[in-house]
C-alpha cells in the first residue's frame, strides 16, 4: 500500500515537472504556459516529489523508505518518458 | 582552462573510462543485476526443494539426525536457507583432529526435515560470485581488474555527469529512429533516470573491494591481515569441554530463543561447539536481513540456552561499511524493493551497452572508408557484439544445463558452468564469421530462442513448470518463467528493429553515395 502510494505519489511529481517544461507544454496542451504557471508546476512537481519522501519513510522506515523512494522515482519517471514518447499515439486516442 | 576545454576534457576521459573497461562493466553489471534474485534462481534450479521457510519439524529432525549420526562430535555447524528459500537446511559435523577426524554432511528438506538428494549446482551464487571474482582466472587477478573497472565506472558516471549536459534539459526525452541520437537518447536516459542508483551501486562496490584498494589502512596499523581480522573481529567466548555429557538443546529451541533476544532475526549459520557438553558453546550468526543490521553472533550456553555474550555492535567506520554493502547487494530488501533493484540494474546494464554501441556508431559515419574501418573499430564492435549478446546467450544455457545434464554426472555444478562459457564463446566465435549487422541479429535470435527455451524445457522436465506453478501459487517460479519470457520477447524485438533499421538505412545511404557521385 505504501509502495502503491510512493509509486503515484511520484508518479504524479514527475508529470508536474513534465508539463513544467515549456517544450512539453507545446507538445501537450499546444501552447506555451507563461512562466508564472510553469513555476507553480515545477514547485508543486517538487512538494510532490519531496512528500513522496516523507510517505515512503515514514510508511516503510527512513533507510528502508529512502532506498524504495529512489526506486520508485527511477520507474515513475521511466513510465513518464514512455508516456511522452508515445504521445502522438495516445493523443490519436483521446482526441481522434 | 576555459569552460569548454573543461567539458571536453571530460568527454575525453568519459570516452575512454566507460569505453576500455566497459565489456568488464557490462559484465558485471549484467550478472550482479541477475544476482539480486539469487536465492530465486538457486530455488529454480533447485527443483526438489519444496517449501522455503525453515519448519521448526526440520530443526528437530536437524537435532536427532545430528545426536544420532555425531553425538560426540567436536563441532557441529547447520546452515540454515532465509526465508526467501533457494537453498536446503545443511548439517555438518567434525570430530577429532588430524588423520583421525571425521566430518560428514546432511541435506534436509527445510520444511518436511527429510534427507533429500539435491543436483549438484551452485545455483544463484555462481552468477553473484561471477559479478565480482570472475571464472577460470586466479581471484587476486578477477579482483585487480574488476576494482579497475569500478574506479573506471565511477570516472565515467561523474565526468558523463558533466559531458552530457543536457540530460537534465533533456530529462524526457526518447527519439526512436534517429540513429545516433536516438543512440545517445537511450544512453542518457537509462543514465539519468537511475542516475542516484548508479552512483550508488558503483560507489558501494568500490567499498567492498575496500581493503583491495586500500590495503594501507591495513598494513600501516597492523602486522599483517590476520592480525586486523584478528583485532576487528575478536572471537567470541569459548570454553574447553568438560566430558560431562547432558541431552543437546534442540535446535528449534535454540532459534525460538535467538528470535526473542534478536528481535525476530533469524540465525543463518548455528555452530554448536563440543554438542553434548555441559561446555557447549552456540553461537548463532545472523543473515542479512536489515539495512545495518548486526554480522556478529550470538553466543548462548549451550547447556542452559541462556546468553553468554550478545553481538557486539561495530564501531563507526565498521558500520558505514556494513550499511554500504548492504545498500549494494540489497539482501535487505523484500519483493517489491528486490524488483525496484532490478529495474535499476537493467537500466544500469542498457546504459553500459548503449554506451560501448554508441561509440561505435559516432565513428561509422566518420570512418574515411565505411567498407573496411580500421582495426580498432572492428576491434569495438567485435567485442560488442560477442561480449554484450555472447554473455546474454550463456546465462540462458546455465539454466537449461541446470535441467538438462545428467543428475549423476561428475562434476555436474562445473559442467552446468562451462555450458555458459562454451555457449558464450561459442557465439563470439560465430559471430566474428559474420558481417556485423548479420551477427547482430542472429546472435539475438538465438539469445531469444534460448530464453524462450527455459520455461519449455522447465515444463517437460519438472513437475514444477509454468501452469501448475500458477495454480499453487508459487510466484517464484511462475517470476522465474515469465522473466525468461520477458526476456526472449525483448531479444526478439530488438533483433527486429536492428533488421529493420538497416533496412531503411542503407538505401538513404545509398542514395546519397549516387547524388555525391552524379555530382
Amino acid at each position: 500500500m505504501i509502495h502503491a502510494t510512493t509509486f503515484l505519489l511520484s508518479l504524479t511529481g514527475f508529470v508536474l515537472l513534465l508539463l513544467a517544461m515549456p517544450r512539453h507544454q507545446q507538445d501537450w496542451f499546444c501552447r506555451k504556459l507563461s512562466p508564472a504557471r510553469s513555476r507553480v508546476l515545477r514547485l508543486a512537481g517538487f512538494a510532490a516529489l519531496a512528500l513522496t519522501f516523507v510517505v515512503a519513510g515514514a510508511g516503510l522506515g527512513w533507510a528502508y523508505g529512502a532506498v524504495a523512494w529512489f526506486g520508485w522515482l527511477t520507474v515513475a519517471a521511466a513510465l513518464v518518458v514512455t508516456l511522452n514518447n508515445n504521445r502522438e499515439r495516445i493523443m490519436r486516442k483521446v482526441r481522434p | 582552462m576555459g569552460n569548454k576545454s573543461f567539458r571536453q576534457s571530460m568527454a575525453w576521459l568519459h570516452t575512454w573510462a566507460g569505453l576500455l573497461p566497459g565489456w568488464l562493466l557490462f559484465i558485471i553489471f549484467l550478472f550482479g543485476t541477475v544476482a539480486f534474485f539469487q536465492q530465486e534462481i538457486s530455488g529454480w534450479m533447485r527443483p526438489e526443494l519444496g517449501g522455503r521457510a525453515v519448519s521448526d519439524t526440520a530443526l528437530r529432525a536437524a537435532s536427532r539426525l545430528l545426536v544420532a549420526k555425531a553425538p560426540g562430535a567436536e563441532r557441529w555447524i547447520v546452515t540454515l536457507p532465509s526465508d526467501r528459500g533457494g537453498d536446503p537446511l545443511t548439517v555438518t559435523w567434525k570430530s577429532g583432529t588430524g588423520e583421525a577426524a571425521i566430518s560428514g554432511k546432511a541435506i534436509l528438506d527445510p520444511t518436511s526435515g527429510r534427507e533429500i538428494a539435491v543436483r549438484d549446482t551452485r545455483g544463484g551464487w555462481f552468477l553473484y560470485r561471477f559479478h565480482f571474482e570472475l571464472h577460470y582466472i586466479p581471484y587476486w587477478l578477477a579482483e585487480i581488474l574488476v576494482c579497475a573497472a569500478a574506479l573506471a565506472m565511477f570516472v565515467a558516471i561523474l565526468s558523463g555527469i558533466v559531458t552530457h549536459k543536457k540530460i537534465f534539459v533533456d530529462f524526457f526525452m526518447m527519439r526512436f529512429g534517429k540513429g545516433q541520437r536516438s543512440w545517445l537518447d537511450v544512453h542518457n536516459v537509462t543514465a539519468v533516470l537511475a542516475l542516484p542508483f548508479h552512483l550508488m551501486i558503483t560507489y558501494t562496490g568500490l567499498v567492498t573491494l575496500l581493503f583491495t584498494l586500500m590495503p594501507w589502512a591495513i598494513s600501516v596499523q597492523f602486522p599483517s591481515r590476520e592480525s586486523y581480522f584478528q583485532a576487528a573481529y575478536p572471537p567470541g567466548p569459548e570454553r574447553a569441554s568438560q566430558g560431562e555429557m547432558i541431552a543437546p538443546l534442540s535446535l528449534d529451541q535454540v532459534v525460538d530463543r535467538a528470535k526473542v533476544l534478536q528481535g525476530g532475526v533469524a540465525p543463518g549459520r548455528i555452530i554448536v561447539e563440543h554438542p553434548g557438553d555441559v561446555a557447549s558453546v552456540i553461537q548463532l550468526w545472523p543473515s542479512p536481513t536489515r539495512i545495518g543490521g548486526t554480522s556478529d553472533a550470538l553466543y548462548l550456553d549451550g547447556s542452559t540456552g541462556k546468553p553468554m555474550q550478545m553481538p557486539r555492535a561495530s564501531g563507526m567506520a565498521a558500520a558505514s561499511r556494513g550499511v554500504m554493502i548492504d545498500l549494494h547487494a540489497g539482501r535487505f530488501s523484500g519483493p517489491v524493493l528486490r524488483w525496484l533493484y532490478f529495474l535499476s540494474g537493467v537500466g544500469g546494464t542498457m546504459m553500459v551497452a548503449s554506451g560501448l554501441i554508441l561509440w561505435t556508431v559516432k565513428r561509422r559515419t566518420k570512418l574515411p572508408d565505411p567498407v573496411r574501418p580500421h582495426f580498432g573499430f572492428r576491434l569495438v564492435e567485435r567485442l560488442n557484439i560477442g561480449i554484450i549478446a555472447g554473455s546474454c546467450a550463456g546465462i540462458p544455457v546455465y539454466f537449461l544445463a541446470n535441467r538438462l545434464l545428467s543428475l549423476s554426472m561428475a562434476h555436474r555444478a562445473d559442467w552446468e558452468i562451462n555450458s555458459l562459457f562454451i555457449a558464450w564463446g561459442g557465439l563470439f566465435v560465430w559471430t566474428l564469421a559474420r558481417p556485423a549487422k548479420r551477427a547482430w541479429i542472429e546472435a539475438l535470435t538465438v539469445c531469444a530462442t534460448l530464453y524462450a527455451l527455459v520455461p519449455i524445457i522447465n515444463a517437460l522436465t519438472t513437475a514444477r513448470g509454468l501452469v501448475p506453478s500458477l495454480i499453487a501459487g508459487d510466484w517464484a517460479y511462475v517470476g522465474f518463467d515469465l522473466v525468461m519470457l520477458a526476456t526472449a520477447a525483448a531479444c526478439t524485438f530488438t533483433a527486429w528493429k536492428v533488421a529493420n533499421r538497416k533496412a531503411k538505412a542503407l538505401p538513404r545511404r545509398k542514395a546519397r553515395v549516387a547524388v555525391e557521385a552524379a555530382l
